[in-house]
């Protein structure tokens, strides 16, 4: 959507116009020691927005010669003509432009107006958006503020001070309510929504960085929790945004740019970026993660993750179960015990700890096929992410309604011909990735002569070649194993073992 | 007690009164309603976070507490925590609402905090930037006990603040016994509050305690002391 400018001439009616252009000196103070002031009922000049009126704030990037720097313009009455005690509309536009600014740092930028208004002495500000709340204080008239002017430029100061990518900036004030309603609808609001879905359409490939969260490594010293358009934190507390947003106000903070790097796996997600900040961060535990991958170089998992995949052989398929639920998942095993051996920062094959925002992910454990390889989660969590699941898919997917043991849920992937059955076709690329089930696989004696492993094997990506042995799961970690010869016999009927 | 130091010191101070009990006695005390708990915004956070888009989550959570936590009696304000947190990782939950705290109380001159009966609080480092902490128990065994385990811990993990004993709802002719408890534990006791009639009728009926009566005028005197105690 493109950004213009308001055409101030177009709407103003009769209503006042006061404009003020450059620096001044101004009569309260202004430090981040303010911050957190609450102006109670009793002390307050005017409410400004809030419950009772409309109101909102808001970022627009335009061109560089289109913005008039440190110039502010105020429709409507100001603060001496604005009845005392009462509340009154407000709206605040900033526009603003630099060679670094384009529509995507508009919300960056917007977030910080809350940050640097609290600054002011006897200014409180509440909320973003069209929800804004501000109160003066009466402290601050006494101090010798009177115009909505002196407001906009000490918080147009601040922006320039803190952000300085930002090099010009300009301000619309409007109190009079009649144009800031008008404007929150047919202006703001295409704006805020655009930015939403921009932001939910937004993939991997369309950034050209990740973020790092090191928020809870000291639970977790090797976690490394790497933040995509694609892939929420763990936690299901920071978003991409979310990460960008802190990594510009900090850099050094716990949210940090990871540059991509080169793509290597593009259905995996791997990116040498990533494997290089992950092999810093982990102190050298870790060279590569998949960012969409379930069985190969997965995600670390931290100890704060909203849901743990894990792997079920005897079904080949995936199933998923949140912090909430405290029954057994049908693998025998509750969240705790789960979420107790792949938690502390491990990357362990076979377990996966994610955000729920995870589940809205186009990407979402794509190298492995995605939702057609989940085969179980419960009711309450399914019921939550039922709308990104897709419609083929929705009811072949079992709940503890259908199957509370392995045996049930194979009853019932059987019954509604689940593609694990007969063979998940990721959707990424249409590879086939698994054989399906062979049933009744008859083990015949077999005699494996001079099998040799050299390396410590990868676990493979489990696929049908493991044949289902129902309560055996063999963890492997850093051996070497040398076989000579395995015999595999088949019991004799009324043989003892 | 808690309820008659906020009315007190509310009087001469700005005053937030914190009531870090689950069951929430302290705002029943003032009676207040109306409120949200910090504990239900939390939850409502841990909840709705996924749909923020691009919208500021510190900003939203900071709104819904002073907008919708943060209770605006005559001449104070008052916070309630509620219920302690749910099942999830609540770090960076907890993070945000610790910096919002922080940039909170600085603006009053007296915060109070109306803990639970025990010692969670002082385990959980809740209250550690406190000046003045007081340890309130009866005239019985087990409010000896409990009080001296609380002096115990406060010392164990280096707690700064200035530690009182104060005794309640006391019965005449036990004021010996606390005494010498107090003289035994080395326990600085403030004061001595008596029981008082009037007080467990208000608390029965529900009414707000009567500010004339005995217990309310001794308390009145503590709230001076404790600030001069505060501020040396």
């Amino acid at each position: 959507m493109e950004r213009k400018k308001i055409d101030v001439k177009a709407i103003k009616k009769d209503v006042k116009e006061k404009v003020s252009v450059g620096e001044e000196d101004f009569p309260f103070d202004i430090s981040p020691m303010y911050e957190g002031e609450r102006i109670r009922k009793g002390e307050m000049y005017v409410e400004l927005g809030g419950p009772k009126q409309p109101g909102f704030e808001l970022v627009v990037a335009l061109p560089i010669d289109q913005v008039e720097d440190m110039k502010v313009t105020l429709l409507g009455s100001d603060l001496d003509e604005l009845e005392e005690g009462q509340a009154h509309p407000y709206a605040m536009i900033y526009y603003v432009a630099g060679s670094q600014i384009d529509m995507d740092l508009e919300p960056v930028i917007e977030r910080r107006n809350h940050d640097f208004q609290n600054f002011i002495e006897g200014y409180m500000h509440l909320n973003q958006r069209y929800d804004i709340w501000v109160r003066i204080g009466k402290n601050a008239i006494d101090k010798g503020l009177r115009s909505l002017t002196q407001i906009a430029k000490a918080t147009m100061m601040l922006f320039k001070n803190e952000m300085p990518f930002i090099e010009k900036i300009e301000a619309l004030y409007i109190t009079d309510g009649e144009i800031v309603e008008k404007l929150l609808k047919e202006y703001a609001m295409p704006i805020y929504e655009e930015r939403d879905a921009r932001i939910e359409a937004l993939h991997d490939e369309d950034v050209d960085e990740f973020y790092s969260c090191t928020l809870c490594q000291s639970f977790a010293p090797t976690n490394v929790c790497i933040i995509s358009p694609d892939r929420p934190s763990l936690c299901g507390a920071i978003t991409w945004f979310d990460g960008r947003a802190a990594a510009r106000v900090d850099p050094e903070g716990p949210n940090r740019a990871v540059p991509k790097g080169e793509l290597i796996d593009p259905i995996g997600g791997e990116y040498t970026g990533v494997n290089e900040f992950a092999k810093e961060e982990s102190g050298g535990e870790y060279t590569r993660i998949k960012l969409h991958s379930f069985f190969e170089y997965p995600h670390t998992s931290c100890g704060c993750f909203e849901v743990i995949g894990f792997y079920m052989p005897e079904v080949d398929g995936i199933g998923w179960v949140h912090r909430g639920y405290a029954e057994p998942a049908p693998n025998g095993l509750t969240f705790s015990t789960m979420a107790g051996q792949t938690g502390g920062g491990k990357q362990i094959v076979g377990f996966l700890g994610v955000g729920i925002g995870y589940f809205r992910s186009k990407k979402f454990i794509q190298a492995d096929g995605g939702w057609y390889r989940v085969v179980w989660m419960p009711k309450e969590l399914k019921q939550r992410v039922e709308k990104f699941i897709p419609d083929d898919m929705r009811d072949k997917i079992a709940t503890e309604d259908e199957a509370k043991t392995i045996e049930e849920l194979k009853e019932f992937l059987k019954r509604v011909n689940h593609p694990v059955v007969t063979g998940v076709v990721r959707p990424v690329d249409g590879k086939k990735i698994t054989e399906g089930w062979v049933e009744e696989r008859r083990v015949e004696e077999k005699v494996v002569e001079k099998a040799e492993v050299e390396e410590a094997p990868q676990v493979p990506t489990p696929s049908v070649s493991i044949s289902p042995m129902p309560g055996i799961r063999l963890v492997i970690k850093n051996a070497n194993i040398y076989i000579d010869k395995i015999v595999l016999r088949r019991k004799k009927e009324g043989e003892k073992s | 007690m808690a309820v008659l130091l906020v009315y007190f010191l509310s009087r001469k101070y700005r005053v937030l009164a914190v009531d870090a009990d689950p069951d929430s006695n302290l705002a029943d005390a003032l009676g207040i309603e109306g409120y949200k708990t910090l504990g239900e915004i939390r939850e409502l956070f841990q909840h709705s976070r996924d749909d923020f888009g691009t919208m500021s989550k510190e900003s939203w959570l900071k709104g819904k507490i002073y907008g919708e936590v943060i209770f605006e009696a005559d001449d104070f304000d008052v916070l309630i925590m509620g219920r302690p947190e749910g099942e999830g990782c609540y770090c960076f939950t907890n993070n945000m609402l610790r910096a919002i705290l922080r940039k909170l109380m600085r603006h009053y001159d007296v915060v109070v905090v109306d803990c639970e009966a025990g010692l969670e609080h002082i385990s959980r480092k809740t209250i550690d930037s406190a000046d003045v902490i007081l340890v309130v128990t009866d005239a019985s065994r087990k409010g000896f006990k409990t009080a001296s385990r609380i002096r115990e811990l406060a010392k164990e993990l280096g707690l700064k603040a200035k530690m009182y004993l104060i005794a309640n709802k006391v019965r005449e002719g036990e004021e010996n016994v606390i005494t010498r408890y107090a003289k035994s534990e080395g326990f600085r006791l403030l004061d001595i509050l008596p029981y008082d009639e009037e007080v467990a009728k208000a608390d029965l009926k529900g009414l707000p305690i009567p500010l004339d009566c005995r217990v309310a005028k001794k308390v009145e005197k503590l709230a001076g002391v404790l600030i001069c105690e505060a501020n040396p």
